[in-house]
C-alpha cells in the first residue's frame, strides 16, 4: 500500500522530462506576451522625458508647449506623485522631484494617441537643470569626499535587515566578523591579496519591458506588463499611490526573458502614474532597445578587494573581503544585493576566520537590480581566481585545494548557519573528471594555446526571510486540472514543473494537468517573485500542498461514498481506487457534483479545490555588527564549472572549445530542463565573461545597443556542454529540489579566467575578457611583440 | 543610439520613380531631403536614430538593370546595385572568379539582414567599416553613376572623401559595380576581426588580394585594403609596392604588415583601442598575406 | 504623409492594407494585422525576433518597409504548421528542449525553415552560422542547433516515405 502523502502513481511525473507544457503555443506564436496583447482604438501611447545628465537640480519643467500639441492627453512630472517606491528602500519617486541622478532618470510622461505625437510632445518638454558633480565610482563614492547624493537617505522606510548610513552614499552596509582575522595571518603560509572591478552588465532579455496600464472611474488599477512579480509590482505601486492592493490588479502574460529585470518594480509605475491622469484609457508604454539599456535594472558593478591566506597543508584560513557595490542612483533593490555578497563572502569554503565590509554606495550610474546569480557572479569572479592563486602559491593543484576546502554537509558557515546536506564536493569532482583536469590538450594551430579552468559556487535564495508562495489546485468535470500559481514562467519552465508536481501528488497523468495563465493577482494565489530560483522550492512546495489538500478531498469523498476507509484508497492514473474492495472510480465528474450515496441517501462531496502555501519561518536575523545568526538563508545551493579554452595568440582571442557543469539541484524535477538551465546559464556567463560591459563614461552609456553591447551568439558557445546532475536531497524541498536557474552562470567567469591563465600564464584581472583585454596583456606581459 | 532613438521610423515619404532619369531628377531637386534606397539597413537605422532626416526615401532598387548580376569572360562581373549580398554569396560565377567578393559578403552581419543588405548600399554608406568595400577596392571596382547628366563611370579608388562621405552629388545614383576579369589564379582572403566569431561590426578588417604578375619584379602583385583604422576604407600601396620589389618570403611579408601598420590610423572607440588597431593590423595584414600566399599554391 | 494601398500574400492569404511610408513591414504584421506571432525585440536589426520570410528569403521584417512589400509573399511563424501539423523544426525545437521564454523562437523558426530549405543537409556550423542574427538569451544555442539539425533528418526521412 502506497502512502497516503506520497502518491505514487507510473510513470511518475517527477523525475521524468516530459515535454514543456508552453511549448507549443510558443512555437505557432500563439503564446501571448505583453507587447501582443490587443487593447482596441481607445489604446494611449506613452512616452517618457529622460534626463540627459548624470546628476543636477531640476530647477524648472515647462509642459505647456507639450500639452498644447494636438493628440497629446496628459502629461504627468514629479509634481504630481509625492509617493516613494522601493523593494527594500523606499528611494525613488516614480518621477523625478527635485533632482536627477542618473542619465536615463524619468522627468515627465506624456500619453498621446500615437507614439509619434507622444514622442514629439516629449521633445517640446523643457526642463532646466543646474548641474550637480557625480559620483562614477562607489569607492570613491563611499568616501567622505564624494557628494552627497540622497540628502534624505535618514528618512527612508527601509527593510529592518538593511543598514544605511545617513549622511553618506551608503545605503546599506553588511558586516561579517567571524573569528579573528587579524591573528589568523599570521598562521599563514601564503596569503593572496587582489582587487577586481568587475563592470555592469544589463540582463537583455530579448524581448523589451512593455506595460499597459488602465485606471477606471472609480480609481482601479490594472496593469499589463511583462513581470517576473505582478504581485510585488501590485504591493509597491498601490504603497507609492496610496491605494489598497485589492484596487490595483497586475496580469502578466508570458515574459519573452526577465533574468531579474522585471522583477521589483521599474517602468511599470510610470505608466501607471501617466493612465491615472487619463481614466478610463489604456496607456501602453514600451521601452526601446535603447531605453532597455540605459535605464533598465543592470547588474551592478563592483569593486571587490580580497585576502585570502592558507596553512602548507592548503587549508584556508581566513579572508578579508571588501565589496564596494556600484548600486546606482536608487538602490531600493540593489542593498539586498549587498547584503546576499556579506552573508555568501566566504564562498563555498569553510573559513574559519573572516571579515567582510559589503557595502551598497549610491553613485550616478544606472539603478541596480536584481540580476540571475544576484551579486554571486560579481563575487566569485574575484573570488574563484584568487582561490587558485593561493593554491598555487602553496604548490597545489587548484582542485585538491578546492577538495580541502569546499563546504561540506554539516560545516559551520561564515554566518555561523550550519550546512545543510550538500553535494558541493561530488560536483567538483565530476566536474573535474569530465574536463580532464591534469590532461593538457594540444592546441589546434601552432599560434594557439590551450587552458582549462574550473570554478565553484553557491549562492542561497536571496529574498526576505518570509517570502511566501500561494497555490490553488482544483478539478474540473472532466478530471482535468488546473493549476493555478502566482510564480512567472519566464523560460525557466516553471508552468512544467508546476504541472508536474500537481499530477504527481494528485495522481493524475501529466497531460491531464492545465496551468492557469496569464497570471492575474484578481485571480492568481500570492507569490512573492520569481526571482531567486525559489520557485521550484518554494513555489512547488505551495503546489505539492495544494494537490494533496484536493487529493484528501477526494479520497474522504470516496471513502464516504463506498463506506472504506481512506488509508485503503489510492489516486492512481486519475482513478480511486480501493486496495480492499477493488474498487475504482474515474475523478471525472466526481470532483465536480461529488458521487451519489447508494439507495438515493443524497450525496457526498463536491467541488473540488485544494489549496496549499507554503512560508520559510525558520530564518533568523542577524548581527548587526558581526552577521552571525543561526539561520541566514533557507539553504544553499552548490555546484561547479570546468571549461577548456583556446586562446589565439595573434589577436587575443578567447575561444571556449568546452564547458562542464555540475550542481546539485538536490532534486531534477525534469532533468532535461535542469539541463537546458545549466547549459542556458553557462552560455550567458560565457557572454559576460568575453563580450559584455555597459561602457559608462561620466556616466554617460557608450554602447546603448546590440551594435556595440554584443552578446553570445550561436557561433560563440562550445558545440558541447557537459551538464551533471548531482542529487543530494533537500529537507525542506517537494522531492528534496532545489534552484537552478541562477546558479548555472555563477562561476563561469571565474572557470574561464583561470583558463585563460592556464593557457598563457596571465591573470587578466577582471572581465570582460575582450580580445584585445587579452592581447594588450599578453604584450605588457612579453608574451606577444608590439 | 541614444537614449532619444526613436520608438520606430519617423514620418518619410516612400518614392518609387518610374525611370532612372526620374530618380535622378527627384533626388536632385530635392537635394538634402532625399536619398536613394536600396536594402535600407544602413537608412533605417539611422533615421531610427534621428541621424538623418529625410523627407523622401527614392527606392532605386527596381530601375533599369539595378537587379542585374552577369559575368562575361572578356568583361568582368557586372553587379547590379540592387543584388542583395546573399545573392552574390550563392552566385557560382563569384564563387569561381571572385571568392574574395564573397568571402567579404559571408562576415556582413547575419544571413538575413543579408537578404537586403547590398555591396553598392555599403559602399554608398562609406563607412570606413564597410565589410566588402576592401574587396570591392583591391578588385578595381568601378562604379556606375546616373545623375542628372546621364551616365558616367567612378573608379572606387577615388570614390571616398571621408566617413559618410563620397564624390556623389545630389542626384547621382549608383546603379551598379563592375569588376574586370580577374587575374588567373589570382587569391584573396578577408580577415574580419570583431568582438564576436560572426555578425560583429569590424574592429580591424584587412583584405589582402594576389597574383602571380611577370611585370613585377617579385613576380607577383600584392594589395592590401584595411577597414575601421582610417577616416575611409584604405588601400596601401606602400605594402603593394614593397612586395612588387622584394622577393617574396616570410621576411617580406613581415616587413609589408609594418607598412600597413604605419600607413593606418586609427581611432580609439567602443570597438577598440587605437593601440589594439594599430597591433591587429600588422598581425592580421602579415596573417592574411601568408594565407594568400598559401592560396596561391605556396 | 502619403498612405499606400498595397496588396500582399501573407501566410498564404491575400491582404489588401493601407500603409503609410514609414511603417515597417513588422509594424504592419503586428499593429495592422495582428500577426503578433512575430516579436520586436530592437527594431534595428539586430536581434532577429522580426524574422520573416519575404518571397522565400527571410529578412528582419523590421528593416523593410511594408510598402517595399507590395506583391510580395511573406510567411510568418504562424504560417509555419498547416492544418494543425507542426513543421519539422516546430516539433524538434519542442523535442530537443530548444525554446525557454520563447521570444526568439519564432525568428528561430524562420530562420531555420529557411535554412533547411536552400541546405537540406546542414552541418553544425553551417546551423550556427545561420542563427548568427537571431539572438537568444535563454538557451544557450546548443539545443536549437541540435533540433534544427534533426528536422532536417525527419524532413529528408519524411520525404523519403512519400
Ligand atoms: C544589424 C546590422 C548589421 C550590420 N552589419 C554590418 C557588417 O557586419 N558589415 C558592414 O559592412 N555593414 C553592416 N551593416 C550596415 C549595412 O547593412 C551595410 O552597409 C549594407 O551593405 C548597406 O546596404 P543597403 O542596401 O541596405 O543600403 P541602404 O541603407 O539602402 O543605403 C546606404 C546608403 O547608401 C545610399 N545609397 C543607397 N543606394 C544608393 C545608390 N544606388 N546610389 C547612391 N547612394 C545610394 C543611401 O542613401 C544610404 O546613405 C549592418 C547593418 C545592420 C542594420
Ligand atoms: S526586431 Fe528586427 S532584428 Fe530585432
Ligand atoms: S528562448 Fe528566450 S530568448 Fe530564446
Amino acid at each position: 500500500m502506497t502512502s497516503q502523502i506520497e502518491a505514487t502513481s507510473a510513470p511518475h511525473p517527477i523525475g521524468d522530462s516530459v515535454r514543456r507544457v508552453d511549448a507549443r503555443e510558443k512555437v505557432v506564436g500563439s503564446a501571448m506576451f505583453a507587447d501582443d496583447l490587443q487593447f482596441g482604438a481607445g489604446l494611449l501611447y506613452a512616452r517618457i522625458k529622460r534626463s540627459h545628465l548624470p546628476h543636477a537640480l531640476i530647477k524648472r519643467i515647462d509642459t505647456s508647449k507639450a500639452r498644447a500639441l494636438p493628440g497629446v492627453k496628459a502629461v504627468v512630472t514629479g509634481e504630481d506623485y509625492a509617493g516613494h517606491i522601493g523593494l527594500y528602500l523606499q528611494d525613488r519617486f516614480i518621477f523625478c522631484r527635485d533632482r536627477v541622478r542618473y542619465v536615463g532618470d524619468p522627468v515627465a510622461g506624456v500619453a498621446a494617441v500615437s507614439e509619434e505625437i507622444a514622442e514629439q510632445a516629449v521633445e517640446l518638454i523643457e526642463v532646466e537643470y543646474e548641474p550637480l558633480p557625480g559620483v562614477f565610482d562607489p569607492e570613491y563614492g563611499a568616501s567622505p569626499e564624494a557628494p552627497l547624493l540622497h540628502p534624505d537617505l535618514g528618512q527612508y522606510e527601509v527593510a529592518n535587515f538593511i543598514f544605511p548610513e545617513p549622511g553618506t552614499n551608503i545605503s546599506n552596509h553588511f558586516r561579517i566578523r567571524k573569528g579573528d582575522v587579524d591573528a589568523a595571518w599570521a598562521q599563514c603560509a601564503a596569503i593572496v591579496e587582489r582587487k577586481y572591478r568587475i563592470p555592469h552588465v544589463q540582463h537583455v532579455p530579448i524581448e523589451p519591458h512593455v506595460a499597459t496600464a488602465r485606471v477606471d472611474e472609480n480609481g482601479k488599477v490594472r496593469l499589463w506588463g511583462s513581470s517576473q512579480s505582478p504581485f510585488a509590482q501590485r504591493n509597491l505601486i498601490a504603497k507609492s499611490l496610496g491605494l489598497s492592493q485589492s484596487d490595483v490588479q497586475v496580469i502578466a502574460p508570458y515574459v519573452g526573458g526577465g533574468f531579474g529585470c522585471k522583477a521589483g518594480v521599474s517602468m511599470e509605475a510610470l505608466a501607471v502614474a501617466i493612465a491615472m491622469k487619463v481614466k478610463g484609457r489604456p496607456v501602453k508604454l514600451r521601452l526601446t532597445r535603447e531605453e532597455e539599456f540605459y535605464t533598465a535594472f543592470v547588474r551592478q558593478g563592483l569593486v571587490a578587494y580580497f585576502k585570502m591566506g592558507c596553512d602548507a597543508q592548503g587549508r584556508l584560513l581566513a579572508m578579508e573581503n571588501r565589496f564596494y557595490w556600484d548600486g546606482g542612483a536608487y538602490t531600493e533593490y540593489g542593498v539586498n544585493i549587498t547584503r546576499a555578497a556579506g552573508y555568501s563572502s566566504s564562498g563555498p569554503y569553510n573559513v574559519p576566520n573572516v571579515k567582510t565590509d559589503s557595502y551598497c554606495v549610491y553613485t550616478n550610474h544606472p539603478v541596480g537590480g536584481p540580476m540571475r546569480g544576484f551579486g554571486m557572479p560579481e563575487m566569485h569572479a574575484g573570488l574563484e581566481q584568487c582561490i587558485d592563486e593561493l593554491a598555487l602559491a602553496v604548490h597545489m593543484d587548484p582542485v585538491q585545494f578546492r577538495k580541502i576546502n569546499c563546504i561540506k554537509t554539516g560545516d559551520t558557515l561564515v554566518t555561523g548557519m550550519t550546512m545543510h546536506a550538500t553535494g558541493l564536493s561530488e560536483c567538483l569532482t565530476r566536474a573535474a573528471e569530465a574536463i580532464g583536469w591534469g590532461r593538457k590538450e594540444p592546441p589546434s594551430a601552432p599560434n594557439k594555446r590551450r587552458g582549462k579552468g574550473i570554478a565553484l559556487m553557491w549562492k542561497a535564495p536571496a529574498m526576505p526571510p518570509n517570502a511566501g508562495s500561494s497555490a490553488k489546485v482544483a478539478l474540473n468535470e472532466d478530471g482535468t486540472v488546473t493549476v493555478s500559481v502566482g510564480g512567472q514562467e519566464i523560460g525557466q519552465g516553471s508552468f512544467t514543473i508546476a504541472a508536474q508536481m500537481a499530477a504527481a501528488a494528485l495522481g493524475v497523468p501529466i497531460d491531464w494537468v492545465r496551468v492557469a495563465t496569464p497570471l492575474d493577482t484578481n485571480y492568481s494565489p500570492y507569490e512573492w517573485q520569481t526571482v531567486a530560483s525559489r520557485l521550484t522550492w518554494s513555489m512547488g512546495n505551495a503546489i505539492t500542498a495544494a494537490a494533496r489538500d484536493a487529493r484528501r478531498q477526494i479520497l474522504e469523498m470516496v471513502a464516504k461514498a463506498w463506506n472504506e476507509n481512506i488509508e485503503d484508497l489510492d489516486i492512481i492514473d486519475g482513478k480511486v481506487i480501493s486496495y480492499k474492495s477493488e474498487e475504482a472510480i474515474s475523478l471525472k465528474n466526481i470532483v465536480i457534483y461529488g458521487i451519489p450515496l447508494p439507495n438515493d441517501q443524497g450525496w457526498v462531496g463536491g467541488p473540488v479545490l485544494g489549496r496549499g502555501s507554503f512560508m520559510p519561518t525558520y530564518v533568523t536575523g542577524l548581527d548587526a555588527e558581526t552577521g552571525q545568526g543561526p539561520r541566514a538563508v533557507v539553504h544553499y545551493t552548490t555546484g561547479a564549472q570546468a571549461v577548456e579554452v583556446e586562446v589565439d595568440m595573434d589577436t587575443g582571442r578567447v575561444r571556449v572549445l568546452r564547458g562542464v557543469a555540475a550542481f546539485d539541484v538536490g532534486k531534477a524535477i525534469n532533468p532535461e530542463m535542469v539541463r537546458a538551465q545549466m547549459e542556458g546559464g553557462f552560455v550567458q556567463g560565457l557572454s559576460t565573461a568575453l563580450f559584455e560591459s555597459l561602457q559608462l563614461k561620466e556616466g554617460v552609456l557608450q554602447n546603448p545597443s546590440f551594435v556595440d553591447y554584443r552578446i553570445a551568439t550561436s557561433t560563440d558557445v562550445p558545440p558541447d556542454i557537459e551538464t551533471i546532475i548531482v542529487e543530494v536531497a533537500q529537507d525542506d524541498g517537494p522531492w528534496g529540489a532545489r534552484g537552478i536557474g541562477e546558479h548555472a552562470m555563477v562561476p563561469t567567469i571565474p572557470a574561464i579566467a583561470n583558463a585563460i591563465y592556464d593557457a598563457i600564464g596571465i591573470r587578466v584581472g577582471a572581465p570582460p575578457y575582450t580580445s584585445e583585454k587579452v592581447y594588450l596583456a599578453m604584450l605588457e606581459a612579453g608574451l606577444v611583440e608590439e | 543610439m541614444s537614449i532619444n532613438a526613436h520608438p520606430e521610423l519617423p514620418e518619410f515619404d516612400y518614392v518609387r520613380p518610374a525611370t532612372l532619369m526620374e530618380a535622378s531628377r527627384f533626388l536632385a531637386e530635392h537635394a538634402g531631403e532625399a536619398r536613394p534606397l536600396l536594402g535600407g539597413t544602413d537608412i533605417f537605422v539611422r533615421m531610427r536614430d534621428g541621424f538623418y532626416h529625410d523627407k523622401y526615401l527614392v527606392d532605386v532598387k527596381h530601375l533599369d538593370s539595378t537587379d542585374e548580376l552577369s559575368y562575361d569572360p572578356q568583361r568582368g562581373l557586372k553587379l547590379g546595385a540592387g543584388v542583395n549580398m546573399n545573392r552574390v554569396m550563392a552566385s557560382p560565377m563569384v564563387q569561381a572568379h571572385y571568392a574574395l567578393l564573397a568571402e567579404a559578403c559571408r562576415s556582413v552581419a547575419s544571413y538575413q539582414l543579408r537578404t537586403r543588405a547590398t555591396i553598392v548600399g555599403n559602399i554608398c554608406n562609406a563607412s570606413p567599416a564597410g565589410d566588402t568595400i576592401g574587396a570591392c577596392l583591391v578588385l578595381g571596382g568601378v562604379l556606375n553613376v546616373h545623375g542628372v547628366g546621364g551616365y558616367r563611370q567612378e573608379p572606387l579608388a577615388t570614390f571616398f572623401r571621408g566617413p559618410g562621405k563620397t564624390v556623389l552629388q545630389p542626384g547621382d545614383i549608383v546603379t551598379s559595380i563592375e569588376f574586370p576579369p580577374a587575374p588567373a589564379g589570382a587569391a584573396g582572403v578577408y580577415i574580419k576581426l570583431g568582438r564576436n566569431t560572426w555578425s560583429d561590426l569590424s574592429i580591424v578588417g584587412v583584405t589582402v588580394y594576389g597574383y602571380a604578375d611577370a611585370g613585377r619584379a617579385s613576380g607577383y602583385r600584392f594589395q592590401a585594403a584595411l577597414a575601421s583604422v582610417a577616416p575611409t576604407p584604405l588601400l596601401v600601396p606602400a605594402l603593394e609596392e614593397h612586395l612588387a620589389s622584394h622577393p617574396i618570403n616570410a621576411e617580406a611579408f613581415r616587413q609589408a604588415a609594418r607598412l600597413a601598420q604605419a600607413a593606418c590610423s586609427p581611432i580609439d572607440d567602443v570597438r577598440g583601442s587605437a593601440r589594439y588597431r594599430k597591433a591587429m593590423v600588422r598581425t592580421l595584414t602579415e596573417k592574411a598575406l601568408q594565407m594568400t600566399w598559401k592560396k596561391l599554391g605556396n | 504623409m502619403a498612405n499606400h494601398r498595397i496588396t500582399l500574400k501573407i501566410n498564404g492569404e491575400y491582404e489588401q492594407v493601407d500603409v503609410p511610408s514609414q511603417m515597417t513591414l513588422l509594424q504592419m504584421l503586428r499593429d495592422k494585422l495582428a500577426f503578433t506571432g512575430t516579436k520586436n525585440g530592437c527594431n534595428a536589426g539586430e536581434c532577429g525576433a522580426c524574422t520573416v520570410l519575404l518571397n522565400g528569403e527571410p529578412v528582419n521584417s523590421c528593416m523593410i518597409l511594408a510598402v517595399e512589400c507590395q506583391g510580395a509573399e511573406i510567411v510568418t511563424v504562424e504560417g509555419l504548421a498547416q492544418d494543425g501539423v507542426l513543421d519539422p523544426v516546430q516539433q524538434a525545437i519542442i523535442d530537443h528542449g530548444g525554446v525557454q521564454c520563447g521570444f526568439c523562437t519564432p525568428g528561430v523558426l524562420i530562420s531555420a525553415r529557411a535554412l533547411i530549405n536552400r541546405n537540406p543537409h546542414p552541418t553544425p556550423d553551417e546551423i550556427s552560422e545561420a542563427l548568427v542574427g537571431n539572438l537568444c538569451r535563454c538557451t544557450g544555442y546548443l539545443r536549437i542547433v541540435d533540433a534544427i539539425q534533426d528536422a532536417a533528418a525527419r524532413q529528408e526521412s519524411l520525404a523519403a516515405r512519400l
